[in-house]
């Protein structure tokens, strides 16, 4: 072995103090990065996971005119004729007004957002039917499935208990009608029908006097990320008509804009947190440095050059690098673990959706490693400018 | 050569004019009184300071014009050094030490010499020691074989005995008085300890920064 590794690593290991500081210093910074990552991204993509499965598919299909008056079969059918495709279901959405009498009160929600589903196409292409809690999902004409804000504004709404609703048909005019509490949906993070009421698509169109036609098709994929081919090709096959197709990302765009800054600021946060890392490591090898004055100058003393010094404490950076980037991933690998099996959430809010992302974790480990050899040239530049003579009158 | 320290009022002269030459496997004292320049002189003679003026031509070759790199092979190849504290480095074991200038030139071969050596000096039952670990008239033995490990024309020794007590000053003379006919090296020490070294080559005495050959003069003595 080179005489410079050698040395390197045993001033390094004989110094336990200083090696552990910088190792630590390199694994808190590393950590930071891991947690944040998990907690941010994790969070990020709960939503747009949320997001995909409740309310847009993979790819979500609407019209510029508001209404699709294709008819649903039709496009069912041709959604499931493409192998990557799961399933396809319409959807149709209004605001309603609702009442109900509870213990002779009548309780009258404004606004409530009302949402009309194909109860056998719907469990297929989405999963907001498992956010049921109580009761069933719609599978009838006259049930409804209220969400759990919806039914605690209305008095505390029960399965089996009976609502009315209230819509605006497309010529203006009520339309009332009386539906029975099959399910009460609560889903954590509220992405989901929390603050909505699902009823029966078809009755829906009764009502709003639409019938044939639908506000948006959600089509799920096997594979999400195919969206983006599926999206340009049901764009290329219906040149004629004024359909929209948008992937989950862009049609919540705007929901996420913000959440995205976010994300990239606690990511700066991070990194700064590595910065300080360089910083930490960049004391504790000057410690190293100054403890080894007198040993560096008998060194030159017998010949060996400003670039052999240079060598000793560059590596000993790159041992601290790769020992930190080392423990540093693992730990950062285990927290992530950690929160994937038991589907990390914070106060009983969505789970996060932790991915591996592989890229950024052997990005995070080789930035690291990369940050303490470049933390210790100041330290070992030092080194090789100390003259043998005055190096050797240290004590 | 002259060395001059600090600037304007603060002139300190630490050497001047220090004029004289050795030859190939003279064993040299270089006396004076605490602060007469002689460590000073042997630090330039080793090439670990740089002369105000003069030149310091060692083999031929005028040192004063070599780079930093050049010097510090011409250390490693010609020299070897023998401090008063050995100045081992307390990372490495006894051998390692004693390797350590070989290993500097890229000869990574040579360990059944550093052993020789070791035993010549008698720590052959040491040599796998951390060097924090031996006493410091064996650690004084290790920089011995450490200075003379790369066979060099010139060994310098700055007061080699001046942290032992008596016995092991005498033991230590005694070696380097042997490695220096054994292997016909120049041996250039400083010290204020004259006696120790009974009959020598050459003294070379240093008083107020100037060179006078041989030992003082009795009212010019030197009280250590």
């Amino acid at each position: 072995m080179d005489y410079r590794i050698k040395l390197a690593k045993r001033m390094l290991f004989n110094q336990k103090g200083s090696l552990v500081g910088a190792v630590l210093a390199v694994t808190i910074g590393i950590l930071v990065i891991h947690v944040n990552f998990v907690i941010f991204q994790g969070l990020f993509d709960a939503i747009v996971r949320d997001i995909r499965d409740y309310n847009t598919g993979d790819v979500i299909i609407t019209d510029e005119s508001d209404f699709i008056d294709k008819s649903d079969q039709s496009l069912i059918r041709w959604f499931e004729r493409i192998p990557v495709v799961q399933a396809a279901t319409p959807r149709l959405s209004t605001t309603s007004e609702m009442n109900m009498t509870k213990n002779g009160k009548l309780i009258e929600e404004t606004k409530i957002s009302l949402v009309g589903v194909d109860p056998f196409n719907d469990i297929k292409a989405s999963t907001v039917h498992e956010t049921v809690t109580e009761g069933s999902y719609v599978f009838s004409r006259n049930s409804i499935v209220l969400g759990s804000n919806v039914a605690r504004d209305l008095g505390g709404a029960q399965v089996g208990d009976s609502v009315k609703v209230l819509v605006n048909d497309r010529w203006g005019q009520d339309q009332i009608r009386r539906f029975i509490v099959t399910g009460i949906a609560d889903s954590p993070g509220g992405q989901g029908f929390d603050y909505s009421g699902v009823i029966h698509i078809d009755t829906l169109r009764d009502m709003m006097n639409r019938h044939g036609d639908t506000g948006s098709f959600m089509v799920k994929l096997h594979d999400s990320s195919k969206a983006f081919e599926v999206k340009e090709f049901f764009l290329r096959s219906f040149p004629n008509e004024d359909f929209i197709a948008e992937t989950t990302e862009e049609a919540s765009e705007a929901q996420l804009e913000g959440f995205r800054s976010g994300i990239a600021m606690i990511n700066m946060i991070g990194y700064f947190g590595m910065m300080a890392s360089a910083f930490a490591i960049v004391t504790i090898q000057m410690m190293l440095v100054n403890g080894k004055t007198r040993q560096i100058g008998v060194m030159r003393s017998i010949g060996a050059k400003r670039k052999d010094i240079l060598i000793i404490f560059i590596f000993q950076g790159m041992i601290i690098g790769a020992i930190g980037a080392g423990v540093g991933t693992a730990a950062g690998l285990g927290y992530t673990v950690y929160a994937k099996e038991t589907k990390m959430s914070f106060n009983g809010s969505l789970p996060l959706e932790v991915t591996y992302n592989w890229e950024k974790i052997i990005q995070t480990a080789l930035m690291s490693f990369i940050l303490a050899i470049i933390a210790s040239l100041y330290p070992s530049y030092r080194a090789t400018k100390l003259l043998p003579v005055e190096a050797m009158r240290t004590v | 050569m002259s060395k001059i320290y600090g600037e304007a009022d603060n002139r300190v002269k630490a050497l001047d004019n220090v004029t004289f030459s050795i030859k190939q496997g003279e064993f040299v004292l270089i006396v004076g009184s605490s602060g007469s320049g002689k460590s000073t002189l042997l630090n330039m003679i080793g090439l670990l300071d740089h002369p105000t003026n003069g030149k310091i031509s060692i083999d031929g070759i005028d040192t004063t014009t070599l780079n930093d790199d050049k010097i510090s092979s011409f250390r490693n190849k010609k020299l070897g050094f023998i401090f008063q504290f050995s100045n081992l480095l307390t990372d490495l074991s006894v051998l390692e030490n004693v390797l350590l200038p070989l290993q500097i030139a890229g000869n990574n071969t040579a360990e059944k010499d550093a052993i020789d050596l070791l035993k010549a000096v008698g720590l052959e039952d040491q040599i796998h020691k951390r060097a924090n670990k031996i006493s410091g008239g064996q650690a004084q033995r290790v920089a011995i074989a450490r200075g003379l490990i790369n066979k060099p024309s010139i060994v310098l020794a700055d007061e080699p005995t001046g942290n032992l007590d008596s016995v092991t000053s005498a033991t230590i003379v005694q070696l380097m008085k042997s490695m220096a006919k054994k292997l016909n090296q120049t041996f250039i020490i400083v010290t204020h300890d004259r006696e120790h070294f009974g009959n020598v080559d050459r003294v070379i005495t240093i008083k107020d920064g100037k060179a006078f050959e041989g030992d003082l003069p009795s009212e010019m003595e030197i009280t250590a």
